[in-house]
């Protein structure tokens, strides 16, 4: 790319180097707008809203932050969440996003520019993928160079994978994490680059802020011990590194310890160990290179294998009682479906039920990635050509997170970087090797051209060449955009529908209901409902309520799927234990909004069956004689008579929805409904949204006695 | 002391609110030129060649315009200041 | 009829209630809270006797109970049986309902307004006074006719007090069957005005009629003073039943052509309470379905509106309809939910229009002329209504205007884009306001034109800052290898 602007006819009044500085100037500053603007989707189309259900508590506490100072935040116990235990905000979570908005915030508040907190974060994480555009070009300009930097830069502020987690609204941690690796190992790169102690203490810097912000900053402590490893391995291990691990390790920990839900977790639990063993393997190794220079060859032979027979013996025994006593705790479940991705299916039903801790599918990596699929073989090609300390490293990441991201959905977030990156790397090599090959017949003498051109069409060659790629490139731009727009910029708090004369409907029946819980019930009413609406309850209908997206105690969670599964008198049992006074449940059959509480009702048959006090809930009673889920009269009597089933379906019955259909069909599940007469005994209806998408239910209180 | 409201006249905007668009995108087009430019300038420019006249005068060419583009784009979106 | 009288209402008051100028920067300092009207009127508190010259000769009374309002407007054919002429006469408020009054007024026969101002009576202190002036003094014998018309609030009590779903709701007016006034009544009738064909029960006390959605009493001779005998009718109504709880309504002035106006509005259904369960099923099934309950309103807006949005904490509400008539624009305001009786729903309304429309200039001086509240819904309540008046960063000398007593706060400053020192905030409050208050008030205030370029000049300033910072940034060298460096150049 660069030499194509080089060897370019001059513009009189501007030398190449300023026409070079211009194009670099121009080309990054309009990825970084491009990044922002084509995350605007779901703004133009809706409003400006948070999306989904996780940024809807981040959004809370960040409001929470600014409202009542950073003190009150830290010590901050929300009972309006896991009613009757409550949880404590400040030791539970990772604050880097909320502070970093909370900063933006008070910094344009100081300037008097009156921007609402909601702006904020709806538009924190464009903002950051911008800068996430800008790092990728300084991390791609220290592996190569500037051209593949920008086509790197390019590629990033439109891949799909890393803006499904990015569009405006979608307020999540993952918004500012992107940023805060890619910085990290661009402060790793140069660090290992230069050597020095400035490099690795920004390094460690970076790393706090990611340690503060995700939880995915696992893979980045344990990636970076990794490089080090092969730097080890591949003999290349020198002073210039063992500065940089050495600094990083001690200055990062320290401070990665500071966020309080981390705690002590990196010198106590397993996924940290790389890490630590790491750090003490460097020390070890810069000894051993300090002693083998003062010492003759069999002496240091001798001292050598009595040195590492002693250590490995200590480390062995020490490891083993620690982790007997429980020192370092022991692997948990989410780290084992990253190596095994049957394990969680198997063992924790919480974590299968999580769609994004699903195993990837190989459309999707192409359909979060296309082009870059096949660019990326070619960009390790490169790498591998030319070997260099920092190539090892991009290597490492790529392959690495190849494996993590075909284990869980999520992490193809960590994967889209990288893919960028070394697509960057391949498609700019690519280019500049054959526009090279256009080039000559312009401006090259007929004699040396002769002597080059040792092969036929070599410039026609090229010229294909170059119009193939461009030709891909142009596809992805388009497949992009494609896919941003369709995929991944619906808010999902709104749902819209195209209506048969092709004007749009919109279903903002999640926001009705929470509006009016919100204003018509008792200020410290609590309201049972699936976790997934627990976020959404609190940040906008200001309610408490028994069990939230932080599925943190499997117990609780489980009682209330056992309340969902059980039938009414079983259920109001549970109720008054939870002191509960509505109850929530999204149903889909009356507009066909397939993702609602029927279609999700098995999970919490196997949640709510999973612990001790809901032995009694066994799957295999929901499901007819013959193996299926089925809620017309063939389903089983027990799913048709659970609460679950009573609440979606109460007064259903009556209703017509499709035209040539009885009354009471079902058009998510395309069956007639199996129970529809019945009446409800501990419950009354509170509230139904106009579409029916949510139905709200008080629980009566007890009978009088005597009554 | 008061005027009463017949002496008075009625107040409009002294630039018509419909040519708003029009202005933002031709002051701020005209200040991003001149940004650009004294970016360019300050890049490629070394410690000798630098002329300190010129940097100031582009400067403040590129922030006169910005700015005046700055506050046009307010005015379009609808931020009165 | 609203403007009008709020036109003539407005030029006798310019005098009464003017307001007090004070410094920008007193007002601030002093955070105290004043009352207009106790400041000028109740400083030199009005004491009336009731003249024993004065009759009604004839009243004619209509009770309105036909929305949540209670609407009485009396025609009274007043007599002077003195010697001396009469220039004014009190109209009195029974005890009973002196706090549900919003609104009072009277005009001559013409339709010209009069002026009414509040009063007391030696002797009777639980009852309120209104003294009405007279255009001309009536002399000796002669008669004239004066119509009165008040405005009451919360004067209608739902009966019983919850209902279900799909249940009417039914109310009680309990109020005086005879006219409430100081003097001899000769002659009075009075019609009650419900328009529904549902009532339950009312006051049977001869002579009276019923025709629908009407009863007539009287008429009834020679009433004394002060005669209080219970009415009451309970019957059915059910018009919407809301009340708006709060109002907040932002004005923000801006030079640039144009004045931004926000409401943030609490209502909530007061009417009978929902008992029971609210079915979704049947409030489908047809129109008629939970007959108390309001599904939507009309809110009417200047007709040179633009830009309107409507919110809340949550987001935008997606359901409302906007027309643009010749006169004004109207929105077709959906809440969220229908609301049933008891329940509460807020919003947030805005909009834009241009400054032409309400601000007047000659030179440096600058009026601003626009309605304290506007229309919210028909036969509107509001129990508490802030108005707050944000002027450009820089006006001077500030004077208020109001058209009938409020309580106005101390000023304070907005800070905003490209504000330095904060624009200034005039704050007033009222409580209890209907329709009959849609009228102007006047802000007189001094800009110097020039001041328009500050915002400007600030982006430019902050710019040209930025860009200097850079000239010096590559000016800077911190390289410790000094030799090398300019070994390089």
């Amino acid at each position: 790319m660069t030499v194509e602007v080089q060897t370019k006819a001059k513009l009189p009044q501007l030398s190449s180097d300023k026409q070079l500085t211009f194009i670099k100037l121009a080309v990054l500053s309009m990825a970084a707008i491009l990044s922002f603007a084509t995350r605007l989707f779901s703004v133009l189309r809706f409003e400006s809203v948070i999306h989904e259900f996780d940024p809807y508590f981040n959004y809370r506490t960040t409001r929470y932050l600014t409202e009542e100072g950073f003190y009150n935040f830290h010590n901050w116990f929300d009972d309006r969440a896991w009613y009757p235990l409550g949880r404590i905000i400040g030791g539970t979570i990772y604050p880097g996003l909320m502070v970093t908005s909370a900063t933006l915030y008070n910094i344009m508040q100081f300037l008097n520019i009156t921007i609402d907190i909601r702006n904020v974060c709806v538009f924190l994480a464009p903002f950051f993928s911008s800068l996430t555009t800008i790092v990728t070009y300084l991390l791609t300009k220290e592996l190569k160079d500037e051209g593949s930097g920008l086509v790197a830069a390019a590629m990033i502020a439109i891949v799909p994978g890393y803006i499904s987690r990015s569009v405006a609204g979608s307020y999540d941690n993952e918004g500012i994490a992107i940023f805060c690796m890619l910085l990290t190992y661009y402060f790793w790169i140069k660090a290992v680059n230069t050597g020095t102690i400035l490099w690795a203490t920004m390094t460690a810097l970076a790393y706090f802020y990611m340690v503060s912000s995700w939880g995915g900053y696992v893979f980045l402590i344990n990636l970076i011990p990794l490089h080090v490893l092969a730097l080890m391995a591949l003999g290349r291990f020198s002073s210039r590194v063992y500065v940089a691990y050495s600094t990083l390790y001690c200055v990062g920990t320290i401070l990665s310890m500071q966020i309080s839900f981390v705690g002590f977790q990196p010198v106590q639990s397993s996924e940290h160990m790389l890490a630590l063993g790491t750090f003490g393997l460097c020390q070890l190794y810069a000894f051993a290179q300090y002693l083998r220079a003062h010492l003759s060859p069999a002496n240091f032979e001798l001292l050598f294998k009595a040195l590492c027979t002693t250590l490995l013996a200590t480390l062995g025994t020490a490891a083993a009682v620690l982790t007997i006593t429980g020192k370092i705790s022991p692997w948990t479940g989410r780290f084992y479906s990253l190596l095994d991705p049957s394990y969680a299916k198997n063992h924790i039903p919480i974590i299968a039920s999580v769609s994004e801790h699903q195993p990837t599918s190989w459309s999707s990596f192409y359909f979060d990635l296309q082009v870059l699929v096949f660019l990326f073989p070619a960009g390790l090609y490169f790498c591998f050509s030319k070997l260099t300390d920092a190539n090892i490293f991009i290597i490492l990441y790529g392959v690495l997170s190849i494996y993590f991201a075909g284990v869980m959905v999520r992490l193809m977030l960590v994967l889209a970087p990288v893919m960028c990156i070394v697509s960057g790397l391949a498609a700019s090599s690519l280019l500049s090797l054959h526009v090279k090959d256009i080039e000559p017949k312009v401006e090259k003498h007929e004699k040396k051209k002769k002597h080059e051109n040792n092969l036929v069409f070599r410039s026609e060659v090229g010229a294909v060449f170059v119009c193939v790629l461009g030709c891909l490139l142009i596809s992805y731009v388009f497949h992009c955009t494609w896919v941003t727009s369709e995929a991944y910029s619906s808010p999902s708090i709104v749902l819209s529908a195209r209506a048969h004369d092709g004007s749009r409907i919109i279903f903002d029946d999640f926001r009705e209901a929470y509006t009016w819980l919100k204003m018509n019930t008792k200020e410290d009413a609590k309201v049972m409902s699936w976790w997934d609406y627990g976020y959404q309850i609190t940040a906008m209908a200001n309610r408490t309520v028994i069990v939230d997206n932080n599925t943190w105690n499997n117990t609780h969670i489980s009682r209330v799927g056992q309340a969902m599964a059980s039938t009414e008198e079983k259920a109001y049992e549970i109720m008054q234990e939870l002191d509960v006074d509505y109850v929530l449940v999204i149903f889909g059959g009356l507009v066909g909004y397939s993702s609602d509480d029927i279609n999700k009702f098995l999970w919490m048959v196997r949640i709510g069956g999973s612990t001790e006090r809901g032995a009694h809930i066994k799957e295999a009673d929901y499901y007819t004689g013959a193996g299926e889920f089925r809620v017309d009269s063939d389903g089983s009597s027990t799913l048709l008579n659970c609460l679950m089933y009573k609440m979606s379906y109460y007064k259903f019955g009556l209703v017509y929805t499709e035209g040539g259909r009885p009354p009471g069909f079902d058009r998510v599940r395309g069956a007639e409904i199996g129970n529809k007469d019945f009446n409800l005994d501990v419950l009354e209806e509170a509230y139904t949204t106009e579409h029916w998408l949510v139905r709200i239910y008080k629980v009566k209180p007890l009978p009088n006695r005597g009554v | 002391m008061s005027l009463e409201i017949e002496s008075m006249v009625r107040y409009a905007s002294p630039i018509n609110p419909a040519v708003f668009p029009h202005l933002t995108l031709l002051l701020l087009g005209i200040g991003i030129f001149f940004t650009a430019w004294f970016f360019v300038y300050e890049v490629t420019s070394t410690k000798l060649s630098r002329d300190l006249f010129k940097e100031l005068l582009l400067s403040l060419v590129a922030a006169l315009f910005s700015g005046f583009g700055i506050l046009f784009l307010l005015l379009w979106v609808g931020i009165y200041v | 009829m609203a403007c009008t009288s709020a036109n003539v209402v407005k030029c006798h008051c310019q005098k009464k209630w003017s307001s007090v100028t004070m410094p920008a920067m007193a007002k601030i300092q002093f955070c105290f809270t004043f009352i207009l009207f106790i400041a000028i009127n109740c400083a030199s508190v009005n004491v009336d006797n009731i003249s024993s010259d004065v009759k009604f000769k004839n009243v004619d009374r209509t009770i309105d109970l036909s929305s949540q309002l209670v609407k009485i407007s009396q025609k009274i054919t007043l007599e002077n049986s003195g010697k001396s002429p009469v220039k004014s006469f009190l109209v009195a408020v029974e005890a009973s309902s002196k706090n549900n009054l919003a609104y009072i007024g009277a005009k001559d026969s013409s339709g010209k307004d009069l002026r009414v101002s509040e009063t007391t009576v030696k002797g009777h202190d639980s009852a309120k006074f209104w003294r009405v002036d007279l255009k001309d003094a009536l002399n000796a014998g002669s008669t004239v006719v004066v119509t009165s018309e008040t405005v009451f609030t919360k004067a209608l009590q739902p009966y019983p007090t919850a209902i279900t779903q799909q249940e009417d709701q039914l109310v009680k007016y309990t109020g005086n069957l005879y006219v409430y006034s100081p003097y001899q009544v000769t002659s009075q009738k009075t019609n009650v005005v419900v328009v529904t064909k549902g009532i339950e029960s009312f006051s049977k006390v001869k002579p009276f009629s019923q025709q629908d959605g009407a009863i007539q009493y009287g008429p009834y001779p020679n009433v004394a003073p002060f005669t209080e005998k219970e009415l009451s009718v309970h019957y059915k109504n059910n018009s919407p039943f809301l009340t708006v709880t709060r109002i907040e309504r932002l004005i923000e002035v801006s030079h640039w052509g144009n004045i931004a106006i926000e409401e943030l509005i609490e209502v909530e259904h007061t009417g009978a309470k929902l008992k029971g369960p609210f079915s979704r099923y049947d409030y489908q099934q047809d129109l008629h379905s939970g007959p108390a309950s309001v599904r939507s309103y009309k809110t009417l807006l200047p007709a040179s509106a633009s830009d309107v949005y409507y919110r809340d904490t949550n987001g935008n509400i997606s359901t409302s309809n906007m027309k643009v008539k010749k006169d004004s624009v109207e929105l077709d305001l959906r809440p969220r939910y229908p609301l049933f009786g008891g329940w509460k729903t807020h919003y947030t309304l805005g909009y834009n229009v241009p400054s032409y429309e309400y601000l007047y200039h000659s030179g440096n001086e600058y009026l601003l002329k626009m309605r304290v509240i506007d229309h919210i819904f028909d036969d509107m309540q509001v129990d508490e209504l802030t108005t707050k008046i944000i002027l450009p960063e820089g006006s001077v000398g500030i004077k208020l205007n109001v058209p009938y007593p409020v309580t106005r706060l101390a000023d304070s400053l907005h800070y905003t884009y490209l504000d330095t020192k904060g624009r200034p905030v005039i704050t007033f409050k009222k409580s209890n306001v209907v329709e009959n208050h849609i009228q102007d008030f006047q802000l007189r205030y001094t800009f110097p034109r020039l001041l328009m370029f500050q915002e400007p000049l600030l982006v430019v300033g902050f710019l040209y800052a930025l860009f200097l910072l850079v000239i010096i940034y590559v000016r800077l060298d911190f390289s410790i290898h000094k030799a090398e460096h300019q070994h390089k150049d």
